[in-house]
């Protein structure tokens, strides 16, 4: 585990609960991985391009899996997605989106920008712990990003 | 006529071979007479039946012929009786040689048969001859029979000859001459060999227009003919001579003999009978040229009167066709009121056609054209001297003329009439006048009518072009007005147009509202329905049982509420969504929704009947979601009762198709059956039944898009029938 890098997964939440209840959801499984939570558009677009706030930040570690929620302020959550699959390094970084609804049309509208996957935050807790143990675990465990 | 000769030279021969024997038998016959007693009474002979015309058979059967009536005669001559059999010639030949009859009447006297007869003196000499078929070129004399088929009666004399002579030996036996024709007749043989005189007695009455005789003699073939008595019945033989010698001499032969052989001729004419014979054939050749003659007169008279008569119907024709082309004329003059007239210059004499006369209004009888009658007056004053001057001029100068002139006719119609002239020449000399009169009253007539008529249609046009004017200012009014309206109608389109637009964007605003209220409430409800499960988990241990009652009740309605949100949100949605009809299988439909949203362990309690569901027109989807929510319904609202029945049917009316489910459950009180279908409408507690009161919203709102209708009949207590109702072809359905 020399190479080990410690940033894995970039959670971009900006309702404290729901993404308290997804980190938990992701420790309870196990996936102790590095987590780093952003609240609005514009720092996850700075963590990931290493700005602003994130300047210092060594470029060459990038997240293994973004967990991304459309609706963000600032910048939304869409806009963030466009930024990084537009971008010829970091389009390669998995972007799972995160929607209150599976009826949510910015669904469609994130497929076709280049997401990798979406999770619908469903009202029952149980649900939502499996799906995001689901989803982590297969970006994280099973998907080889490619080099 | 060569026929004729033939027959006169024989019976010239014969003649002078009777008389000697006449003259010799005479003596002798008185001899025989002298020392003959009257023995024999009745002799028995036999005759051939085809030997004309000395030995043949009558059309009674009788015998007869020349030798046969010489026979009897030179037979009762001598008092004795005949009786005659009939035979063919072979048989009774033989007859005779055998004694069954006593002589033969006719037999040609050879070397070869006075071997077996004796022979009577010869009373009949004859000469043989060839008969070929017409067109026989290969036989001129008797040499060309050589190696011929000859045809011959059995046993006759020719035969007899032709073995004598030996010159052929191909000889064809027939029974009778007349079979020998037959025969030759049909191609068989080349020729036939007998008498003359007997052939052609046979070819006429066989009527063997083929055959013919040849004219070279058979010298050699010489018959003479005898009455035969059989070999040494000499007494016999003496009595026929006897009787023979005095028929000959007491000119019963000749009697005989001119009965069938015709008067014979004397050897020399005398000049009257030159005269007469000159007479017999200049008569009737003057009569028949006559006959002639009168024939061809008559027939060259008929032609002439034909011709004569066709050359009177020609006439009569052309007279006839002129009479009808004057009559023609004088119609056409009539209707055409047309003349013409004629002017001799040296005779002055004036003549006019029918049409003239019509024009003037004058007669034939009244009016005499050529002397110009002073009491007539046809023109005015005026016009009548420039006729009189074109005239003149025509006469004199030979100029022609032509006028329009008022005219007043005898029975004083006033007239228009046009009249024109030309001069006719000759050697310079201006010799007739020719020219017609028009009566042109009708023509001016119509012009005068078309000028008024211009005249009135220019005022009609005139007055037209006016009102015209004037509708089309009205029109260009109108047409302002009309301008107006459609600039109003546009204004009002425009506005329209901005509340439609408004209208969109307040339903998309109220639909972005629905969303994101939808999608906002959820995240504190996952918050709270999160952490209570947190609670529950995690700290269960620092919890009391009212503590843990507290924490179920908060999910409970957590749940609860995301559930409503999730129902608003679909019904929400419902107006956005874009129908696609097509047909759906209801039967299959209801049977899949059925095991979809029950469990196995409810089914045990649940009887469904299903009965003939008909296939609709919807969209699917929408329909699926119309039977989800009442068949759910239906078994929700009966799963108090032991057994939930639900009865599903449909039936057609009008042009709708029904469709009814039926269940046994707890039903409703009519009175509340118009608040059914709002939203958020609960006719039950939560406790007895959940649900969030959308379910039937969202039913009405599918079956309203689908232009059918949805009602409910129950009572309390005893179930509940919901029925809604899709159009049978799926029109009316409401497609925004």
């Amino acid at each position: 585990m020399k190479n080990y890098d410690p940033i894995e997964i970039l959670i971009v939440e900006d309702n404290p609960a729901d993404s308290e209840l997804m980190i938990r959801s992701l420790k309870k499984q196990g996936l102790l991985n590095e987590l780093c939570l952003v609240e609005d558009g514009q720092a996850a677009l700075d963590f990931i391009f290493c700005e602003g706030e994130y300047a210092h930040k060594n470029k060459n570690k990038i997240p293994k899996v973004v967990f991304l929620d459309l609706k963000l302020p600032k910048i939304s959550g869409l806009e963030v997605l466009a930024a990084i699959k537009s971008h010829p390094d970091k389009k390669k970084i998995p972007v799972v989106v995160v929607t209150s609804s599976k009826e949510d049309p910015d669904i469609k509208a994130a497929y076709e920008l280049g997401a990798n996957s979406y999770v619908v935050k469903p009202v029952n807790f149980d649900d939502f712990v499996a799906s995001i143990q689901e989803i982590g675990l297969f970006w994280l465990v099973l998907n080889q990003p490619p080099v | 006529m060569l026929m004729k000769t033939l027959r006169l030279n024989n019976l010239n021969i014969l003649l002078l071979l009777l008389l000697s024997f006449g003259c010799f038998m005479e003596v002798k016959g008185i001899q025989i007479k002298e020392d003959t007693t009257l023995k024999i009474d009745k002799i028995i002979i036999a005759s051939e039946p085809d030997y004309p015309p000395y030995c043949f058979v009558d059309k009674n059967g009788n015998a007869d012929g020349f030798s046969v009536e010489l026979f009897i005669a030179a037979a009762k001559a001598v008092h004795m009786d005949v009786e005659i059999k009939i035979g063919i010639w072979n048989k009774i030949k033989q007859d005779l040689s055998e004694g069954t009859i006593d002589a033969l009447p006719l037999v040609g006297r050879t070397s070869e048969r006075e071997k077996f007869y004796d022979f009577t003196l010869p009373y009949l000499s004859l000469h043989g001859a060839v008969f070929v078929r017409e067109g026989t070129t290969d036989i001129l004399s008797i040499q060309d029979l050589e190696n011929k088929n000859i045809l011959v009666m059995k046993g006759d004399n020719a035969e007899e000859f032709l073995h004598r002579v030996k010159i052929t030996k191909n000889i064809i036996q027939t029974y009778t001459y007349e079979e020998a024709f037959r025969r030759l007749a049909s191609g068989e043989g080349d020729a036939i060999l007998t008498q003359r005189v007997m052939g052609i007695k046979l070819i006429e009455s066989l009527q063997l227009k083929t055959i013919v005789p040849l004219s070279f003699p058979v010298n050699e073939f010489r018959q003479d003919f005898c009455f035969a008595v059989k070999k040494g019945d000499t007494e016999l033989l003496s009595r026929l001579n006897e009787g023979l010698s005095i028929v000959i001499a007491n000119k019963t032969f000749d009697a005989i003999h001119l009965r069938w052989f015709g008067p014979v001729n004397q050897q020399r004419l005398t000049y009257f009978e030159v005269i007469k014979y000159v007479l017999y054939f200049l008569i009737p050749f003057v009569f028949l040229f006559s006959i002639v003659a009168i024939f061809f007169l008559r027939r060259t008279v008929r032609l002439r009167t034909n011709s004569l008569q066709q050359e009177i119907i020609e006439h009569q024709k052309t007279v006839n066709t002129l009479n009808s082309q004057q009559l023609l004329l004088s119609e056409m003059e009539k209707v055409t009121k047309v003349g013409g007239w004629e002017y001799d210059v040296a005779t002055k004499k004036m003549v006019w056609t029918d049409g003239v006369y019509q024009i003037y209004g004058v007669s034939k009888k009244d009016y005499n054209p050529s002397e110009m009658n002073p009491e007539f007056k046809f023109y005015d004053k005026e016009d009548q001297e420039v006729v009189d001057f074109a005239f003149k001029q025509a006469i004199e100068n030979g100029s022609s003329f032509d006028l329009n002139l008022r005219f007043k006719s005898a029975d004083g119609k006033a007239k228009w009439i046009r009249t024109s002239a030309k001069p006719e020449r000759k050697e310079e000399k201006i010799i007739r006048l020719i020219g017609n009169i028009l009566d042109i009253t009708e023509q001016k007539q119509s012009e005068e009518e078309l000028l008024k008529l211009k005249n009135d249609l220019e005022i009609i046009v005139l007055e037209r072009t006016k009102e015209l004017h004037e509708k089309v200012l009205r029109l260009n009014k109108s047409q302002k007005a009309m301008l107006y309206m459609v600039e109003d109608l546009n204004t009002v389109t425009n506005e329209l147009k901005l509340e439609r637009e408004k209208l969109e964007a307040s339903n998309k605003e109220l639909e972005a509202f629905s969303y994101s209220v939808s999608h906002d409430l959820r995240a504190p409800l996952r918050g709270v329905l999160g952490f209570t499960q947190i609670l529950m988990e995690e700290y269960a241990v620092k919890l009391d049982d009212e503590g843990k009652r507290i924490c179920n009740i908060i999910k409970d309605n957590s749940v609860k509420m995301g559930q409503l949100i999730d129902d608003l949100l679909a019904f929400s949605r419902l107006n956005r969504y874009s129908m696609h009809s097509s047909e759906i299988n209801i039967e299959n439909m209801v049977i899949s929704i059925y095991h979809e949203t029950t469990e196995e362990e409810d089914r045990k309690r649940i009887e469904l009947s299903i009965g003939q569901l008909k296939n609709a027109f919807g969209d699917t989807n929408l329909i699926k979601q119309v039977w989800i929510n009442l068949l759910s319904n239906a078994i929700k609202f009966s799963s108090k009762k032991d057994v939930s029945k639900v009865v599903v049917s449909s039936y057609k009316e009008n042009e709708n198709l029904i469709y009814c489910i039926q269940d046994n459950g707890t039903g409703f009180d009519m009175k509340y059956a118009d608040k059914l279908f709002g939203v958020f409408q609960r006719l039950h507690n939560e406790r007895d039944f959940k649900g969030t009161g959308v379910g039937l919203a969202i039913v009405q709102r599918i079956i309203h898009r689908h232009g059918g209708k949805v009602w409910a009949e129950s009572e309390v207590g005893k179930g509940a029938s919901f029925y809604f109702s899709l159009p049978i072809n799926g029109n009316n359905i409401s497609l925004d």
